[in-house]
């Protein structure tokens, strides 16, 4: 059986925007591993391919080298079970054997097809849109109750209790990195690990009374850092006297201090001083300046709505949900993010004192309390080239490919926000 | 209609809050003019509003002169079909 991740061009990816701007889907975090680790753990997967938009598929190809990413010859030659890259693991039922079948959503959307070798003939299309929809009708559908995530703040929200069932599924625990005197470990020492070549400097407390501390190979907690579970940190992340409240997940190689509560990072990001980050998602090479700040509940605790579109809110039913900031943004020393707030990516945020609008586009240059198109995308692209570079990475052709598509792919919001803060700059 | 010249200098007068008679072709908008960074952004806001165009942030902060601003808008106005 060969699985098959799709993520398909349609409106509902933008509800997993910003993040999901340079990344399939699937990609994003949740508990201790991304969305496609879970699925391909979960049917234990050894043969998969890759579907998804034709502008994310050379960086993505390069990052999961040697994976079948948008090719057709992968949807032939073997029986496939073809998923949509938003469907939640712990919630697939579908069988990897049996006869074909197409699975979709009450609204008609196709969340998986389970498609034998013997029938693949009936099917055709030239891309994968095509191939599932020719699926269906060669096939015929049934509707699923197969659970997705809808939006990026499902899975800030289910965070804490994710992460605590990955642990429990992973079933490690011990310490095989080093812990230093004097230490603090609370809780049960069966619900903390300690990954190789981790260090926890003096004074550092890990507290997994209320849910388990997975610190992974290499991590790095400096003194007077308090870690609370349910919490994962990614390889090599550095925690500098961090106040790492409970239901965090943090990808590699991030620099974290200040106070983070229910938070993804997805990884490559700096959140290095003080300021609090609660209920967010942040992207990779993310760098949140000295007291930057989001706010995460409202003052009247009435639920939060974001704007996904800069042009209406969607309310999230939860009375919780900080920030969504996408990959390469970068926020000046006192950034205050209001609750709910949405920064897309590629944006440089220059703070008034105020808090910003609700809704930032890609590439915005925040200035002087208004939208702008401030230096253009090449001084942002510069500025990317040092970020990785201080991280061994490169942005590399594909990445200005990518990110030229994402600039065009957001324009029309950017060029709108621009006109309104063209009102308030030039005073008309 | 005045022209691109007498429009570019009224723009930079105002934006830079300078006497719009003491503006010059030859000078430059940070040396001479004192315009700070973000007064450059406002200023390529402002021209595009004037003549209603769209420009290229990189290339127009690239123009250092207000002559020189005076005929990358031209040349922008001419490619984007704005009679000036």
């Amino acid at each position: 059986m060969r699985l098959i991740l799709f993520d398909l061009d349609t409106p509902k990816r933008r509800n997993f925007y910003p993040i999901a701007l340079s990344r399939p889907i699937w990609e994003m975090r949740v508990g201790m591993s991304s969305l496609a680790e879970k699925m391909i753990k979960k049917l234990g997967a050894t043969d998969v391919a890759y579907f998804l938009p034709a502008y994310l598929a050379a960086t993505y190809k390069a990052r999961a080298s040697g994976a079948k990413v948008n090719d057709k010859a992968a949807l032939a030659g073997d029986d496939l079970l073809l998923l949509s890259g938003r469907l939640k693991a712990a919630g697939i039922t579908v069988a990897k054997t049996g006869p074909s079948e197409v699975g979709t959503a009450e609204d008609g959307e196709i969340l998986y097809a389970r498609i034998n070798k013997a029938d693949i003939g009936k099917v055709s299309g030239a891309t994968i849109e095509q191939f599932l929809a020719s699926a269906a009708k060669a096939i015929g559908t049934v509707k699923s109750a197969t659970p997705a995530w809808d939006y990026t703040w499902d899975l800030i929200l289910a965070n804490p209790h994710q992460i605590t069932d990955d642990f429990k599924e992973l079933g490690r625990s011990g310490i095989e990195g080093t812990i230093e005197e004097p230490s603090g470990l609370r809780g049960s020492k069966k619900d903390v690990f300690v990954g190789k070549g981790a260090v926890i400097h003096p004074m550092a407390v890990i507290d997994a009374a209320e849910g388990p501390v997975y610190l992974d190979e290499g991590v790095e907690v400096h003194p007077f850092s308090r870690i609370e579970g349910p919490c994962y940190i990614g390889k090599n992340s550095i925690l500098l006297g961090a106040k790492c409240r409970e239901g965090n997940s943090v990808g590699p190689m991030c620099r974290l201090g200040g106070e983070i509560e229910e938070s993804i990072i997805q990884g490559y990001s700096n959140k290095y001083h003080d300021g609090f980050l609660g209920h967010a998602y942040v992207g990779e090479w993310v760098n949140l300046g000295a007291l930057t700040t989001n706010s995460d509940l409202k003052n009247d605790y009435s639920s939060v709505s974001v704007m996904l579109d800069g042009k209406k809110g969607t309310d999230t039913g939860s009375t919780k949900v900080g920030s969504l900031i996408g990959d390469h943004t970068k926020t000046s020393i006192g950034t205050l993010l209001n609750t709910g707030s949405y920064v897309g990516a590629m944006c440089l945020i220059m703070a008034t004192g105020k808090p910003l609008p609700k809704y930032v586009p890609s590439f915005s240059w925040f200035l002087e309390g208004v939208v702008t198109k401030g230096f253009g995308r090449n001084k942002l692209f510069d500025t990317a080239k040092i970020a990785m570079s201080r991280r061994k990475q490169t942005f590399d052709q594909n990445q200005l490919d990518l990110y030229n598509h994402i600039f065009e792919l957001t324009k029309p919001e950017r060029m709108e926000a621009v006109k309104k803060g063209r009102k308030v700059m030039l005073g008309k | 209609m005045p022209s691109v010249e007498d429009r570019v200098k009224a723009v930079t007068a105002r934006v830079l809050k300078v006497d719009a008679d003491s503006v010059k072709s030859e000078q430059n908008f940070g040396s001479d003019l004192g315009a700070e960074s973000v007064q450059s952004i406002e200023l390529v806001a402002s021209f595009e509003e004037e003549f209603g165009i769209e420009m290229d942030e990189d290339a127009a902060l690239s123009v250092d002169t207000v002559g020189g601003a005076v005929d990358f808008i031209t040349k922008v106005c001419q490619e984007q079909g704005v009679s000036v």
